[in-house]
């Protein structure tokens, strides 16, 4: 622990207001980064008020794109970071117990839900009738189902944050129950919004909720590292501390090595099998975005972390699980995009001709800009939730 | 672990509450009753088209399916059932379907209800050309109901599967869900964009639109009228093929049917034992599109 902790500068506890990061320069070029993220993202929303969805790259053939690839993306966070701090607080697991610990966790779950529906809104087509999925909703649909079990989720986690003020609250615990069970459902049902498209034969697999719930295990144990590390041990104990790190990095290593393993078993029962297999593999593997997969995803996203995390030392654990809470989206592209990109009717992209109907998708600048927004209106709900957090804890002190 | 009773008690109430909402919240919607669409002696519709023409044995197959619309219109709505038969071995690919259609429904760019495609077989000298129309199948189990969040698109009782466009929030979920990419989504785009682009700036060149008003002109879908000015539906809304049932209420066959240059298009209401369309779906040479996506479509292919 010693070996691991004196490679680090730790903030000082401050208790009760423990939300800091902990070293200077971190923190500078975090707001650096906001200020770039949020200034690209203004221009990016502008452009999408503006002109609606006429600059953006998806059409009818790829209906989807960067936007709810980022959807995906947070709302797994969200849930793999509120599963693994509400069942370690739950447990009593050391390193988790503390309520200070569990309200940045839960911080940052909603700083990774609430942008990802602000770019799932920014996705419809008609913006003003989103309330309608609230207010005639249909069950039979999957997107439906999510939605409502998104919104719970963001309802159960506000709670328990809010409990987490009451010492000794007997109903904190159930609710971290009720939120970990949404937050588990949470990213298999988002496999399974995409497993149910019997359309999409890339789609349509019963492994695919296991995989979303895996992937989102790894980013958001990857994701609630690097938070942790960021933000030093606060009204823990060094020891503590430590020793949660530990923890977070083998849980994250260990849903790293078993998404890929559930990663290989998808992909060899489509390629050994005789009698062919999906076009859809063939454009993850080979296709004009190869790099997204064997770069991006196996070796950024996958070798270079492992590597990373085998070794010692809290600065590699920290570029590696950062790594890995980036570079996951590639595992919601790599699902979301060629998925769409095969059409079951041959000749139909040429029958009639148009840029909004072809199963070729890129991401447009406005799309990227938009996907910046979403960066920095997590960053600005993470900072926020933290401050508050940190006010609030100070105000109950001072009451008690 | 270190939960009390009581805790772990409340767990199990709240996640078992959990779970009994959202079986129930399904199950009603998975077996509740259909939309509410209007049936009965309301949607008779008794129609003077042909009435004074003579009906002949030679007659055109455009005036026999007339014929045919007739009869089906003078019968509650519930009571039709229909059907588009296409015989592509007749088919010559000109595409008047696909113009035709975009004219009826005022389809704006990138929209389209019924593609042809072109599939050729063969190596010279032995090849053969195949144009296969593709209009909605209406399918009686259509994959991109369920999936609509909102209760916006449905099958109606005559078999034709329609978007409520004031419903509609564009989430574009059906159409990734329908295997014969028979939806698409409407943008905004206008044919005339680029002319509005390249026009001098002041306060009447358009941000957005068409200089052209003919492009603001509303269609009539559905029965309605919608205003595509203004950003209004159905822009940003899925569209697609719903057998021009604005042009049935008043006698008209569907436009692609009436467009088809080789008459290779045909449709009527398959309740009835005398149509052709009946006729045509009960030979041994008739095909589905994708049926092993269990679909059950409406639209036949004569091959």
């Amino acid at each position: 622990m010693s070996e691991c902790t004196s490679r680090v500068e730790l903030a000082d506890p401050r208790e009760p207001g423990w939300p800091e990061v902990s070293v200077g320069w971190w923190r500078n070029l975090l707001w650096v980064l906001w200020a770039a993220f949020a200034a690209a993202g203004v221009v990016g929303v502008a452009q999408r008020f503006l002109y609606g969805h006429l600059p953006a790259g998806y059409g009818s053939y790829v209906p989807w794109g960067l936007w709810v690839g980022l959807y995906f993306h947070g709302v797994g966070i969200a849930g793999g970071a509120f599963v693994l701090a509400g069942l370690g607080h739950v447990f009593d697991v050391p390193g988790f117990r503390h309520p200070a610990v569990l309200r940045v966790a839960i911080v940052l779950a909603l700083a990774a839900i609430l942008p990802a529906f602000l770019g799932i809104w920014l996705d419809l087509g008609r913006m003003e009738r989103a309330a309608n999925i609230f207010l005639s909703p249909s069950f039979t649909s999957m997107m439906a189902f999510n939605a409502w079990l998104y919104n719970a989720f963001i309802l159960v986690s506000a709670l328990c944050w809010l409990l987490s003020y009451r010492p000794g609250s007997t109903w904190l615990k159930p609710f971290l129950c009720l939120g970990a069970f949404l937050s588990a459902f949470i990213p298999s049902q988002s496999g399974s919004f995409f497993g149910v498209v019997d359309a999409k034969p890339y789609w349509h697999s019963a492994l695919l909720p296991v995989l979303f719930v895996t992937s989102a295990l790894t980013a958001g144990a990857a994701m609630l590292l690097v938070v942790r590390m960021m933000l030093g041990p606060g009204p823990l104990s060094a020891e503590e501390h430590a020793t949660a790190i530990r923890r977070l990095r083998m849980v994250t290593l260990g849903a790293l090595v078993v998404y890929f393993f559930l990663e290989f078993a998808e992909f060899s029962i489509a390629l050994w099998n005789p009698h062919g297999h999906d076009r859809a593999f063939d454009l993850v593997l080979f296709g004009p975005n190869w790099w997204m997969f064997w770069i991006v995803h196996v070796l950024l996203g996958g070798l270079v972390p492992l590597v990373l995390f085998l070794q010692r030392g809290w600065r590699r654990w920290m570029v590696g699980s950062l790594l890995v809470a980036v570079t996951f989206v590639s595992v919601r592209l790599n699902v979301l995009i060629p998925g769409q990109a095969v059409g079951e009717i041959r000749g139909l992209q040429e029958a009639y001709q148009h840029p909004r109907l072809t199963y070729v998708y890129h991401a447009t600048l406005m799309e990227y800009l938009v996907g910046f927004l979403m960066l920095a209106a997590g960053m600005t709900v993470f900072y926020l939730g933290c401050r508050i957090s940190e006010r609030l804890a100070a105000r109950f002190q001072q009451a008690s | 672990m270190s939960m009390t009773r009581r805790e772990a008690v409340r767990a199990g109430a709240l996640v078992g509450a959990g779970v009994a909402a959202s079986v129930t919240a399904v199950l009603k919607d998975r077996f509740g009753p259909p939309p509410a669409d209007p049936i009965g002696e309301e949607t008779r519709r008794q129609l003077a088209v042909l009435k004074d023409v003579p009906q002949r044995h030679d007659e055109d197959v455009l005036l026999r399916m007339q014929r045919e619309l007739v009869r089906a219109m003078a019968k509650p709505v519930e009571e039709r059932r229909w059907a588009m038969v296409i015989d592509i071995r007749k088919c010559v690919g000109c595409h008047a379907c696909t113009v035709g259609c975009v004219a009826e429904n005022k389809l704006p760019p990138g929209v389209v209800y019924r593609p042809v495609t072109t599939e050729e077989s063969g190596t010279f000298p032995n090849v053969h050309l195949r144009f296969l129309p593709r209009p909605c199948m209406q399918c009686d189990k259509p994959p991109c109901v369920p999936v609509c969040p909102v209760k916006a698109t449905w099958k109606r009782p005559d078999g034709v599967v329609i978007v409520n466009y004031d419903k509609c929030i564009g989430c574009r979920y059906c159409l990734t869900a329908c295997p014969y990419g028979a939806r698409t989504s409407d943008f905004g785009e206008y044919y005339t964009d680029a002319a509005a682009q390249g026009a001098p700036s002041g306060p009447e060149r358009p941000a957005l639109g068409s200089c052209a008003p003919w492009e603001d002109q509303p269609n009539h879908e559905y029965a309605k009228s919608w205003d595509r000015a203004h950003h209004g539906s159905p822009v940003g809304n899925a569209r697609k093929c719903h057998f021009c049932l604005h042009r049935l209420e008043v006698g008209q066959l569907p436009m692609c049917v009436t467009t088809c240059l080789g008459r290779a298009t045909y449709f009527g209401d398959t309740n009835d034992p005398r149509a052709l369309a009946t006729e045509l779906i009960a030979r041994h040479n008739v095909q589905v599109l994708l049926p092993h996506k269990n679909t059950e479509p409406r639209v036949f292919y004569v091959v």
